[in-house]
């Protein structure tokens, strides 16, 4: 994970390994990038494993942040997150953007 | 308190699993129909793939799922699991477990072998399975081919994720079926504060469109069906035929519109697809408003759900994982607490405070109530051990060419955890005794009119305070002719000695006794019925043998139900005080005069049976004079019965039993102490070794009344 701190925005890469076995880890991160008074980006293009549980955590993410009207950015979907989407029938970018509004790609 | 290893956990799990699936597999070699067995192998292999992936198994993971895979065909019944079939999946077995145990041990070439053989047998037929498809494909029954698919709802359990089921993979399954439109419903997502990462909160709607049975979706939730709500119901007939699906499996959609048979489907496709997701807001207001009333779901599970949840707690609370060495130190604590009880009641018994004595026997009560209750605990069915036998029959069965049947009983008997592990190993040495040396070849069989198929049995039962565990075979029996050689030969006996054939029988544990004409992998050394003999005896038990020629062998081992308290005797010899273990005494009865004048004979006449006696104040140098009225302990191991006389009985005892020091190790008729009331020691006399010493008393008797 790296964090750049100098500019408004607080953002987070999420680490490879985003499955079960570290997810409580990552959910920890995403709580405390909550904490700061700040714009969430999180970068996801270092996700190797992804599954059920990394979807639910950036769905749950995105739909927090709606709630407390602080757009959480998710950006640069790995191909490895992509498949896992795809596998759990988010099956074309329409449904992701519908599920994540704040996505990012590219940058 | 230490934390928990999650992997130590894993490893513990996984080695339950491993002795399921290995039961399941051989089973399945004698009951191949069983689909009890096949799915029982496959729930165990699919935690052991789902658990591995979560503790970062990742090779046992991906072994796993590529053994499930090839195994597939056994479950959906198309090919038998074959003798072959069934070695190699317990290689395979053997694999996965060396991935989770020793990983640096394993090599990956290993790996891929097992697979290729696995693949070569589950593949054998293939050429001939699609032709079977094609043809079944078009014939199903009119009803079902009117059907357009199914539309499932599938609702999983919070926890399924940490039991290691992974949601996508049942997807994937379903999707194998044919062309499916997975949506996946998020309203159950909660807010960050309210989330546990680990549940599951994922739903999915999902349309098949499939002329598939429902037998076939079962199939695919097999698994997890006690785990979640799947709501099933037909999908209506649609004039187009089944649009082409927006995804398959991974990214593979231009491929399959080769075999998707119209183009008109073009248009209604996107429509549906675009549609679905289009409702999603909609839905999340108003969930399922659209689906699930209308529908007309299959809800034989529904029913269920509560009550499946109740039987889950219950079997939650039920049970719980100790450390066995926590059991061993809760053992040690009552154990001192039994001696402190002891103490109090003795000190009780000669004060005259009648408050205190009421104390000390509510105490006694209460220590007496804690010590079965641990002793309950630590007690562990022998049906455990039972379980790792049948592969190391059905390994020596194959290596060796003889058909063996192994049949086991009383699985259910239960012994202490200490004495299920000490056990092992005798019985592996008899049961691999049982077949290379018990059973004969099948000609051999043949030649005796016997079936070709040789028959183990292993039996646990409670005698008494005791456990018998018997290793039986149908094989050709003790050669009583040969061991006599063989006895002769090593100088164990003279020739032309008058001995009876169990007389004979007993060289067999004398230390390096072989009576095997080759000496091969298994058996023959001459070792092994010696170590057995000490591994039972230093539990305190005794091992008695038992044949017919031509029709088998039966190896009886006697055990006590634990190792750590027992019922004693409590006895006095001169000044010393002495422990009998009550499960050995058979009675007692008073030295007669009549059996004093026949000193120098030292047999006494119990109902007819002469029984030899021991004079313990001769064996324990005892000083001052004998007692008037002198006491005689029948003791008997086996059929062997052997009077010991004593000048008291003082009573039932409490025995916590201490080992020796090494210093004492030689000295062979005590097996250990125990502390008294009045803080002395006790010692414990062995049994076995007073038996032994008795008999051979009496031979010398004998050899001396000859001369």
């Amino acid at each position: 994970m790296s964090s750049d701190v100098t500019e408004p925005r607080w953002s987070l890469r999420l680490p490879a390994d985003c499955s079960i076995a570290a997810i409580r880890s990552v959910y920890d991160l995403i709580r405390d990038a909550f904490g700061r008074q700040a714009r969430i980006e999180i970068d996801c293009s270092s996700v190797d494993k992804a599954d059920v549980t990394s979807i639910q955590l950036l769905l749950s993410t995105a739909k927090t942040g709606e709630a407390q009207g602080r757009p959480v950015v998710l950006k640069s979907f790995s191909q490895s997150l992509r498949n896992t989407l795809r596998r759990a029938g988010f099956a074309s970018e329409a449904m992701i953007d519908q599920h994540f509004p704040q996505k990012k790609d590219g940058t | 308190m230490s934390a928990i290893d999650p992997t130590e956990v894993f490893r513990q799990e996984a080695s339950e699993l491993f002795e399921v699936l290995e039961g399941a597999l051989l089973d399945l070699g004698q009951r191949p129909d069983d689909r009890e067995l096949v799915d029982s192998a496959f729930r165990a292999l699919h935690t052991i793939k789902g658990s591995g992936a979560m503790f970062g198994f990742d090779k046992v993971a991906s072994f796993t799922h590529e053994f499930e895979t090839a195994f597939d065909r056994v479950r959906k019944g198309e090919i038998e699991p074959t003798q072959e079939l069934i070695s190699v999946a317990l290689a395979a077995k053997d694999y996965i477990r060396a991935l989770i145990e020793d990983p640096q041990s394993t090599d990956d070439v290993i790996g891929e072998a097992i697979l290729d053989d696995l693949k070569r047998f589950v593949f054998s037929d293939q050429p001939a399975a699609p032709v079977a498809a094609i043809i079944e494909a078009p014939s199903p029954a009119p009803a079902e081919r009117k059907q357009a698919g199914w539309h499932l709802y599938l609702e999983f359990e919070s926890h399924i994720l940490r039991n290691g089921s992974n949601p996508l993979d049942l997807l994937e399954d379903l999707c194998k079926l044919g062309p499916c439109f997975v949506v996946p419903v998020t309203d159950g997502i909660p807010f960050l504060d309210e989330m546990e990462p680990e549940d599951c909160y994922l739903k999915w709607d999902v349309k098949l469109h499939a002329a598939c049975d429902k037998g076939a979706i079962d199939d695919v939730f097999m698994f997890v069906q006690d785990e979640m709500k799947l709501t099933l119901s037909p999908l209506e007939q649609v004039e187009a035929p089944a649009p082409a699906p927006l995804f398959q499996l991974l990214d593979e959609e231009p491929a399959a519109d080769v075999e998707t048979p119209a183009p008109v489907v073009e248009t209604p496709a996107p429509v549906e697809a675009i549609a679905a997701p289009a409702e999603q807001p909609a839905a999340k207001t108003e969930p399922k408003s659209e689906t699930k009333p209308e529908t007309k779901p299959e809800t034989k599970r529904e029913a269920a759900p509560a009550r499946r949840e109740e039987a889950r707690q219950d079997r939650g609370i039920a049970t719980v994982r100790v450390q066995a060495e926590r059991l061993d130190e809760l053992m040690d604590r009552v154990g001192e607490l039994v001696i402190a009880q002891a103490r109090l009641t003795q000190l009780a018994a000669s004060g005259s405070d009648l408050s205190i004595k009421v104390i000390a026997e509510e105490i006694e009560r209460l220590a007496s109530s804690l010590r079965d209750t641990t002793m309950g605990a630590r007690m562990v069915p022998i049906g455990s051990l039972f379980g790792r036998f049948r592969r190391l029959v059905h390994d020596l069965s194959r290596d060796l060419s003889k058909p063996v049947d192994f049949v086991t009983s009383g699985e259910d008997t239960e012994l202490d955890k200490t004495m299920i592990e000490c056990l092992a190993d005798p019985l592996v040495h008899l049961i691999r005794n049982a077949i290379d040396h018990g059973i004969e070849d099948t000609a051999a069989r043949a030649v005796a009119g016997k079936t070709a198929q040789g028959r183990i049995e292993l039996a646990a039962v409670h005698s008494g305070a005791q456990v018998l565990v018997t290793v039986k075979d149908n094989g050709g029996g003790l050669n009583t002719a040969r061991i006599r050689a063989k006895a002769e030969e090593q100088g164990l006996i003279t020739a032309g000695a008058v001995l009876t054939d169990h007389e004979i029988h007993q060289f067999l544990f004398h230390p390096g006794f072989s009576t095997a004409q080759t000496v091969s992998a298994l058996s023959g050394r001459g070792v092994g019925m010696d170590v057995v003999k000490r591994t039972i005896e230093n539990m305190r038990g005794s091992i008695d043998l038992s044949t017919r020629p031509g029709e088998g062998t039966t190896v009886t081992l006697r055990l006590p139900l634990t190792l750590a308290i027992i019922e004693g005797l409590l006895i006095r010899v001169g000044e010393g005080r002495y422990i009998i273990p009550l499960s050995a005494v058979e009675e007692c009865v008073e030295l007669t005069a009549e059996d004093e004048r026949s000193r120098g004979r030292n047999f006494l006449n119990m109902r007819g049976n002469l029984v030899p006696f021991l004079r313990l104040r001769e064996i324990m140098s005892s000083s001052g004079t004998p007692d008037q009225h002198q006491k005689t302990i029948i003791i008997s191991t086996g059929e062997t019965r052997v009077g010991l006389v004593a000048d008291q009985i003082i009573g039932n005892h409490q025995t916590v039993i201490k080992s020796l020091s090494k210093l004492h190790s030689d000295v062979t008729i005590f097996s250990g102490a125990t502390i008294l009331g009045d803080g002395t020691a006790a010692l414990i006399l062995d049994v076995a070794q007073l038996v032994a010493l008795a008999q051979s008393k009496v031979e010398k008797q004998h050899i001396s009344e000859a001369a």
